[in-house]
């Protein structure tokens, strides 16, 4: 018989409320589980494509943050970038969310300038690349050829136009896998907007390092004024969707763990408001006032990782599902860690020892003979 | 020397409109088993109360061995370490085992887990529970109960037993069996039992009787 075990048969006691308080628990964790996967999974997705497209800088408006930047006129700003020191490959891309099926969620369509080295990561699978970029071609992700049911030799609309699928391919990027590929020159053309790119990709030489890197953002900005060119990172980080993500990921975290905390501080109260009478007998017994804290603290803190624990399952089986709805499937990728399951332990911890702090200095400062006179 | 010292003890309740207790003096040797008796409202739970360090005296001395009760900076500690309650209504813990219950004392005390399920075992053997170790109190019998509620007493090996009314809740079978084994116990293990009761079959027993009334001794006898 130790402290643990007492708390435990404490709480098994009531097991009503016990299990009440924890799925209560639970379900704050789950969502923060879930919400901050999502949003830190959405912003890795992303750059996970940029980086894997093997381009060190990213020109974009100035001004933008949306998830692909605005569109603008690529010509004039590729020459410039073509001049600086160190460039290797100027790439232009544009992406628009479009429906390509009657019946189908919409999907990211990308136009990727043809033959340059932004198709070089993927994997193609099945079919062939298009040949040239006057060909009315798409290659679909392996997640996109799934949700729209598509298969090499069919048809997708898009705006209107009738595309052969000529190609399904695999990415390591969630987006990417979700997504339908074209070449630049049939994109621009589909969206009506000739001559411009959402983004300029840069590919420098071998020999550029970090100061170079950065000599060549300052040239951006000095030459060519409401541009900016910045690292995939930067891209994703500024960008206005991750930005709310992650503060909705912070605001969850915030109300759930006010939450959890009063849960656990009435659900404490509560219980040593309904064992005055035997912690009045431990007194007697000998019991110190710092046991007695130990033991609602032991017993908030078993509530809350017990809470935790089954939130973080919770919140993975929740992640899972808003992976697999359709409208979601291919844009979201939830990212976990052991580190971050370690973190919502660590708060769940917390939630126990501040929702327990008042009840166990309540219980601690009960007198033992006014105690045992409780009914 | 008195194991038990106590002169002029005051308590009062309610800023002094409640006089629990008035001025008791008190010597109890090492040993002894005093009953207190006395009507209800004559402060011998009180005065038990304070023996116990569960209350705190509004006036006078009271001294266990060297210890003055003043000087005391952790009354917990200083039960675990001194002191056994035994109440009337056992006061055990519904959920735990038998064995468990005479175990709770000790939780917190460090030291070793194993030997004090050792003597927790050994004690309830010696009061007839060898078969009940691993039962509820739900399923015990009124006069089993109090008899863990005694191994629970004497788990920390304490120096004093006090007993409020420890009969008070048994049938005349039941008493005489626990108040048989209690004094026993008590004898064996040189303790000083101080118990408080009504019933005159149990302060018959005891080596001293005292008389309370209004919070005052009015007497002793040697039974």
């Amino acid at each position: 018989m130790n402290l643990m075990r007492f708390a435990l048969n404490s709480l098994l006691r009531r097991p009503a409320r016990t299990i009440l308080t924890v799925s209560a628990i639970a379900l704050g964790i789950a969502a923060i589980v879930a919400l901050t996967s999502i949003a830190w999974g959405f912003e890795a997705s992303w750059q996970k494509a940029n980086d894997a497209r093997g381009t060190d800088l990213i020109v974009t408006r100035t001004s933008s943050e949306n998830t692909m930047p605005s569109p603008f006129r690529a010509e004039k700003v590729q020459v410039v970038l073509r001049t600086l020191p160190h460039v290797q490959e100027v790439v232009g891309l544009l992406s628009e969310l479009l429906s390509v099926s009657a019946d189908g969620p919409p999907v990211f369509v990308f136009g990727w300038l043809y033959d340059s080295y932004l198709w070089d990561h993927l994997k193609l699978s099945q079919g062939r690349w298009p040949t040239d970029d006057k060909e009315s071609v798409v290659v679909i992700g392996a997640l996109a050829a799934e949700m729209l049911n598509k298969k090499i030799g069919d048809h997708v609309e898009i705006e209107g136009k009738s595309f052969l699928v000529s190609g399904i391919f695999e990415s390591n990027a969630v987006v990417e896998n979700g997504a339908v590929i074209m070449t630049l020159a049939q994109a621009q053309l589909v969206t009506d907007k000739p001559g411009k790119v959402n983004v300029l990709n840069i590919k420098v030489d071998g020999s550029t390092n970090e100061a170079d890197l950065r000599h060549i953002k300052q040239q951006v900005k000095q030459t060519l004024p409401g541009y900016i060119a910045i690292t995939s990172g930067e891209l994703v980080s500024k960008n206005a969707v991750v930005i709310i993500s992650k503060a909705m990921s912070s605001a969850t975290i915030l109300i759930a763990s006010l939450v959890g905390a009063l849960v656990v501080f009435n659900t404490m109260l509560m219980s040593i408001n309904e064992r005055t009478r035997e912690i009045g007998i431990l007194l007697a017994l000998g019991w110190q006032r710092i046991t007695i804290m130990k033991l609602i603290f032991s017993e908030a803190v078993m509530l809350t990782v017990l809470g935790g624990m089954m939130g973080i399952f919770g919140g993975v089986a929740i992640a899972w599902g808003l992976e697999h709805v359709e409208l979601m499937r291919g844009k979201i990728d939830a990212l976990f860690s052991v580190p971050f399951f370690f973190a919502v332990l660590g708060l769940s911890v917390f939630l126990g020892i501040c929702g327990g702090i008042y009840p166990a200095y309540k219980a601690s400062r009960l007198l033992p003979s006014a105690a045992l006179r409780h009914e | 020397m008195p194991i038990l010292s106590i002169n002029n003890l005051v308590l009062h309740f309610d800023d002094g409109k409640t006089r629990a207790i008035e001025g008791v003096d008190l010597e109890i040797e090492a040993g002894e088993f005093v009953a207190i008796v006395g009507p209800s409202g004559s402060g011998k739970s009180s005065l038990l109360n304070i023996i116990g360090t569960l209350e705190h005296p509004s006036d006078g001395e009271i001294a266990l061995g060297n210890q003055h009760y003043s000087a005391i900076k952790d009354a917990s500690l200083f039960r675990r370490e001194n002191i056994g309650f035994i109440f009337q209504s056992f006061n055990l813990i519904p959920t735990l085992s038998t064995l468990d219950n005479v175990i709770v004392p000790t939780v917190g005390c460090g030291g070793d887990a194993g030997e004090y399920t050792a003597r927790a075992e050994s004690l309830l053997i010696q009061l007839g529970l060898r078969d009940r170790l691993g039962q509820f109190p739900g399923k015990l019998s009124g006069g089993e109960r109090q008899r863990v509620a005694i191994a629970r007493a004497l788990i920390n090996r304490p120096r004093v037993i006090l007993a409020d009314e420890p009969t008070g809740s048994l049938d005349s079978v039941n008493a005489t069996q626990v108040l048989d084994i209690l004094t026993d116990l008590v004898k064996q293990q040189s303790l000083t039992l101080i118990m408080v009761t009504h019933d005159a079959t149990v302060s018959a027993r005891a080596d001293r009787i005292i008389y309370m009334r209004d919070g005052k001794i009015e007497g002793g006898a040697t039974a």
